[in-house]
């Protein structure tokens, strides 16, 4: 399995957050996670990608056991992730937003850097072009100079996916990559995802838009309370009554 | 009417425009001035043959001396700068690994007859082990934490330099360190001595400037400005923060190696709170997230030091007016806005005789 969480609990404080849920993820699909806010999708996200330690179960990714890995080392197994709240670097041009998401993959420690010996120029060169690559596939190319906070709230977005992909995950984790998008942004966010889906990347998304998640996932499933309503194709869990009672609570 | 204003307008943008390349030469675009790609520039040029040619046109003795002080303080600043203007993160220690870079030289020298070059880096290395040491319990700590923690270190280590005399000459310090010397040549003038702190101050610049415009340049900005977005991406978010605060008190060592070498001493009132605060205002006042900012700040901040310790009783309250009132006109710093202020003023007496024509 490619990434696997089994059994997994959080508390905070009293509050169960996530109470023994297990999910899988398909290598090569778009999975969707959905409900209500509180439901603790974002928090299933941060124990995945090991910003919080989960108090008991594991996940695993690739068969290798991940969990309570710091999130650099999540990070360089292959898991690549975006948040809710934007994270961009503001202090930072667009293009060397996308350069430090190669981080990893550019050679160089302290020293050679300092000295900038020559290979560390034409490693910097061939990223440089790399990053130009990826931004023109988010239609940011013609901003790769301006800096990242001039940039409107949904480039910042597409940015923020951009500098995910620039680290070459096999695994994508998207916060809500469509909040604050409107209409037609969204739409052509779907595009860029599908597209990306067809490259062969995974992707395990939260969404609120109904419409973007049939549309690209090929799995659904649905956290309320902390328990998993749901599982399974889109069009089975939309018609589920449990799903329905947890968006549309009867009067 | 309107035909002479016209032309009187062309006449003056003439002299504007001219006046303004002439700034273009000597000062950075405050716009441009933050890309990080390097480029060898007419100014740094200009920078680079104004350190080599101002000692010679400028030949006193007194001015070399405080141009020296002010290249060690620039070299503190330097180091400092990578930790705070771009890593973002403070530090009230660095007069402590100043210290212990300037005991090394001290100690090396005088009672193992260690040559100049080997104390020289020995200490540089000397200030970085501390600098791992004790930067890996705090620099879990963040902001005011941090600020606090770092000043216990630097407390801690002035404590520890008056208690040992065995070691350090406890409170009156060390003398006669003899001069830094390389192959038999020893820099005894002033002058000489010049030309070796710059010397020096231009390769780390150099070192800084290189790690800026790679990845780790982007690393540090990364971890000042989202630390969650940097570990993300897998950058070692602890691991850079220890680096770099290694890296800055490497600097601060090899500072204080200059120092000792230079004034022949070392003891330990030189190393108190005092001098690091006055890097940290060095930085700030120079401007953060720039290498040439802190440099500027340090030899203006070293002037005024200089020419404040004419008027003894008034020089805090001048210096702190002063520094107040630079903090309020140049609030990022004088390397980012000078360039700007200067533009203005000079369009400024443009734009008064225009009003008086207008009301007319």
């Amino acid at each position: 399995m490619f990434l696997s969480v089994e059994e997994i609990v959080k508390h905070y404080d009293g509050v169960m957050a996530l109470n023994r849920i297990s999910l899988q993820v398909r290598r090569g699909t778009v999975k969707g996670l959905m409900g209500p806010n509180g439901a603790g999708k974002s928090t299933l996200f941060h124990l995945i990608s090991g910003m919080e330690k989960p108090d008991s179960g594991r996940i695993c990714f690739m068969e290798k056991e991940i969990t309570g890995l710091q999130t650099h080392e999540i990070s360089r197994f292959g898991v690549g992730r975006t948040f809710q709240t934007l994270q961009v670097w503001g202090n930072m041009t667009v293009v060397e937003n996308v350069l430090t998401g190669m981080h990893t993959r550019i050679r160089g420690g302290f020293l050679s850097t300092g000295l900038y010996l020559p290979w560390i120029k034409k490693s910097e060169e061939i990223a440089i072009k790399e990053a130009k690559e990826i931004l023109e596939l988010f239609g940011l190319f013609g901003r790769w100079k301006w800096f990242a906070s001039q940039l409107s709230y949904g480039e910042q977005r597409r940015l923020e996916i951009a500098r995910g992909l620039a680290a070459k995950p096999d695994l994508l984790l998207l916060d809500e990559p469509a909040a604050g998008l409107t209409y037609p942004e969204a739409k052509q966010l779907a595009q860029t995802l599908s597209r990306l889906k067809e490259a062969g990347l995974t992707l395990f998304l939260i969404e609120h838009h109904m419409g973007m998640v049939m549309e690209i996932a090929d799995e659904v499933a649905v956290l309320n309370n902390g328990e998993l309503l749901a599982e399974g194709p889109p069009d089975m869990v939309k018609s589920d009554p449990s799903v329905i009672e947890a968006y549309m609570p009867r009067k | 009417m309107v035909d002479q204003v016209h032309k009187e307008f062309r006449k003056r943008d003439l002299l504007y425009s001219g006046a303004l390349w002439l700034l273009s030469l000597i000062l950075p675009d405050p716009q441009l001035h933050y890309r990080r790609e390097y480029q060898f520039r007419k100014r740094d040029l200009i920078y680079f043959l104004t350190i080599i040619a101002l000692p010679m046109i400028w030949s006193d003795p007194h001015f070399h001396h405080i141009m020296v002080l002010a290249g060690i303080h620039a070299i503190l600043a330097l180091g400092l700068t990578l930790f705070l203007g771009y890593a973002g993160q403070i530090s009230l220690g660095q007069a402590a690994f100043f210290g212990i870079g300037a005991y090394t030289m001290a100690i090396l020298t005088t009672r193992c007859g260690v040559p100049s070059l080997p104390a020289f880096w020995a200490s540089g290395l000397t200030a970085s082990f501390f600098a791992y040491l004790i930067g890996r319990p705090i620099l879990k700590l963040k902001g005011y934490f941090l600020a606090l923690a770092t000043l216990g270190f630097g407390e801690i280590f002035l404590v520890m330099v008056r208690e040992s005399p065995g070691l350090t000459g406890g409170v009156i310090g060390i003398f006669d360190i003899p001069y830094f010397s390389l192959a038999g040549f020893i820099f005894d003038t002033y002058l000489k001595q010049y030309y070796l702190i710059w010397g020096i101050l231009m390769g780390l610049a150099l070192f800084s400037k290189n790690l800026i415009r790679s990845k780790m340049g982007r690393a540090f900005l990364a971890v000042a400005s989202s630390e969650d977005g940097a570990s993300a991406v897998g950058i070692d978010v602890s691991r850079i923060k220890l680096s770099v605060f290694v890296i800055g008190a490497a600097f601060a060592g090899l500072a204080g190696s200059l120092f000792a070498s230079v004034m022949s001493t070392a003891n330990p009132e030189t190393f108190s709170l005092n001098l690091s605060v006055l890097i940290v205002m060095m930085v700030i006042l120079g401007g953060m997230g720039n290498l040439y900012g802190p440099i500027a700040g340090a030899i203006f901040l070293t002037w005024l030091i200089n020419g404040l310790s004419r008027y003894q009783e008034y020089s805090l309250p001048i210096y702190g007016v002063i520094l107040i009132l630079l903090l309020v006109f140049f609030p990022d710093g004088i390397g980012t806005r000078l360039r700007v202020r200067l533009i203005y003023l000079i369009s400024y007496s443009g734009r008064k005789r225009r009003r008086e024509k207008v009301e007319l």
